[in-house]
């Protein structure tokens, strides 16, 4: 459905898009993860028509962005970083221009918008200035607006960035619902995000793709960091000398007590090595009790790190 | 086209814009109406068309500088470019809605030459020539301000940059004068070009061969046009900044002589802006 081919974009010296190609199929929901300033929105833009390549190409259902943007432009729904909406207008009217420069005939708009309200349900605020509307009901009008003409792709440029848990959900919820209907690009800065939504993802760092895979895969790939963080009931000394004593602990460290009487450690195993189980026994034979042992989830660096340290090895 | 048209239009008049266009305008041009007609008894409308050009100057600013601006500053311009509109139907649209809004305050100003027939004959033709021509003559400097606006997402700014451009041509038939006319003065104004026209290429492309290139194939018409016409060089610079002139070509309506060159020149004047915004556009994509 969508095919990026080489693309590349440089900003002067700078390159923000590092020859990148990828396919999404009819149908499916492709995740775009990456830290800020990765070149996620660079490449939605592109593929959307609003900026040039400055090399390499980009067909939708095979018409190609600068060949033929009308086809391409007609197919796909884009909802950008920062909704595009004109604060001057209410909800109601800026749906009928959106409809009106997406040239959608007149006689089925009113029922077409009625459902696309429905379903993003703002039909409540329709008469209201979006202006005034609550920082998730501009996001939701941003949605709305692309969902406009029935496009086959959906473009989604971080799409629930600054919203409340309840509503990162219920855009969550969306999507997957249009994701019955559409084939969706979806780009965000948080792994957890596109787990819950996508069935691919594309890691992208400094505009190069570093890695491709299905949610289940990246986690089990990266999910396992060997890093403890345990809270025990006794001495800080003993505690760490114990541990430390274990066989496959690389380090362990104290990071403090935030509990009287406790201290709270960070414990790196070996690769590939269980210690939860010997840091069980070696704790409750010296009656330290633990108080709680949790592993500890990557930070986005560190996943990037992995990944591209990983690449590496593998190639 | 016609939906961001309407859009710009109900966007004029939702905002203090568009009022305060219409009031300055009405206003400026009742005082001069009122002074000049009226209180003089004279019967003579085409003379006050004549005299409130400058108003240009204020309001036009005023006018266009929220065009592409805003929709840069706002976003707004994503929804726009990558809709199946063309660039050029967005200009268009934008456009012929500043102009719009002037048609209409113009056409309000209507009844002051109908105010005047009640006193007496008026010269019917000769103020439906000038008006065509101050109508023609503000779509131009709308065109200017309109560019001006695509160039920068801050109005203040666009307003600003607008405001020296119209008033750098007000004062061009003064600096005009000034000018050198002699030979060598215009192969060095047409050297300057050249080499201006290549600093262009090389800021856009960054690719110094090409614009070496240019370069050489500019000095080399210099050249062919020295040794073929050399006279071609005398008064160059004022006869390429007298194409800016477009005040110099209302003299004729003013004087109630409707004539095709200086509509065409209109225009073509404004034509040219519009493409050159519709360039700044697509060229912003590229960088
Ligand atoms: N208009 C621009 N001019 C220069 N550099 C830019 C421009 N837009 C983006 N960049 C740079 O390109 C890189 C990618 O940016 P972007 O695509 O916005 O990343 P993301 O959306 O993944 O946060 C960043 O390093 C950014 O600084
Ligand atoms: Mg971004």
């Amino acid at each position: 459905m969508v095919q990026v081919i080489n693309l590349t974009k440089r900003y002067g010296q700078h390159i923000a898009v590092d020859n990148v190609s990828f396919t999404v199929d009819k149908g499916e929901i492709l995740g775009f993860l990456g830290p800020n300033g990765a070149g996620k929105t660079t490449t939605m833009n592109i593929i959307t028509g609003y900026l040039s390549a400055t090399e390499g190409s980009v067909k939708v259902d095979g018409f190609d962005i600068l060949e033929e943007p009308e086809e391409v432009k007609k197919r796909i729904g884009y909802m950008p970083e920062f909704p595009p909406l004109y604060m001057d207008m209410t909800v109601q009217e800026y749906l009928n221009f959106v409809s009106d420069i997406k040239k959608i005939d007149r006689k089925t708009r009113a029922r077409n918008l009625d459902r696309i309200m429905d379903m993003i349900k703002i039909g409540d605020v329709r008469k209201r200035l979006i202006k005034n509307l609550s920082k998730g009901y501009k996001q939701r009008v941003g949605l709305a607006q692309a969902l406009i003409g029935a496009p086959q792709v959906l473009i989604l440029d971080e799409p629930t960035v600054g919203l409340d848990p309840k509503q990162i959900i219920e855009i969550r919820n969306l999507i997957k619902e249009l994701g019955k209907e559409h084939t969706i690009i979806l780009s965000s800065h948080i792994l957890p995000e596109v787990s819950a939504v996508c069935e691919r993802v594309l890691i992208i760092n400094k505009g190069k793709i570093v890695a491709s895979d299905t949610p289940e895969n990246l986690s089990r790939r990266l999910g396992d960091t060997g890093r403890l963080s345990i809270r025990v009931a006794g001495p800080e000394k003993q505690v760490l000398k114990l541990i430390g004593g274990l066989a496959g602990v690389k380090s362990v460290e104290s990071t403090g007590a935030r509990e009287p009487g406790t201290v709270d450690i960070l414990v790196e195993a070996e690769k590939d090595i269980d210690v939860r189980r010997p840091v069980f026994y070696a704790l409750s034979r010296a009656e330290y009790p633990i108080l709680h042992m949790k592993p500890i989830d990557l930070t986005l660096e560190e996943i990037f790190l992995q990944v591209t340290t990983q690449e590496r090895e593998v190639s | 086209m016609l939906a961001v048209l309407r859009r710009e239009l109900r966007a004029y008049f939702l905002s203090p814009t568009g009022y305060i266009f219409m009031g300055f305008f009405l206003l400026l041009s009742g005082f001069f109406f009122t002074y000049s007609n009226l209180f003089q008894a004279n019967p003579s409308y085409l003379g006050v068309l004549g005299s409130i050009t400058f108003i240009f100057l204020i309001v036009v600013p005023i006018l266009t500088m929220r065009l592409m601006s805003e929709e840069s500053r706002q976003k707004t311009d994503q929804l726009l470019l990558t809709s199946p509109l063309s660039v050029t139907g967005i200009v268009l649209g934008k456009y012929f809605a500043a102009v719009g809004v002037f048609l209409i305050t113009l056409l309000i100003t209507c009844l002051y030459p109908i105010i005047l027939s009640f006193f007496g004959t008026i010269a019917v033709w000769e103020i439906i020539g000038g008006y065509i021509g101050f109508f023609l003559l503000g779509s131009a400097f709308i065109s200017i301000g309109l560019f001006v606006s695509s160039l920068t997402d801050n109005q203040v700014i666009a307003a600003v940059v607008t405001f020296s451009a119209l008033l750098f041509i007000w004062i061009m038939d003064w600096v005009l004068s000034g000018l050198p006319t002699d030979r060598v003065s215009g192969i060095v104004f047409a050297c300057m070009l050249v080499a201006g026209v290549a600093a262009l290429v090389y800021f856009s492309i960054r690719n110094i061969y090409v614009c070496a290139a240019v370069a050489l194939v500019g000095l080399g018409i210099v050249a062919a046009l020295y040794f073929t016409n050399e006279f071609f060089f005398d008064g160059l610079i004022v006869r390429s900044l007298e194409w800016f002139s477009l005040l110099k070509r209302y003299d004729n309506f003013s004087m109630g002589i409707l004539s095709l060159s200086p509509i065409v020149y209109y225009i073509s004047f404004s034509s040219i802006f519009v493409f050159l915004t519709v360039r700044m556009i697509e060229k912003r994509r590229w960088s």
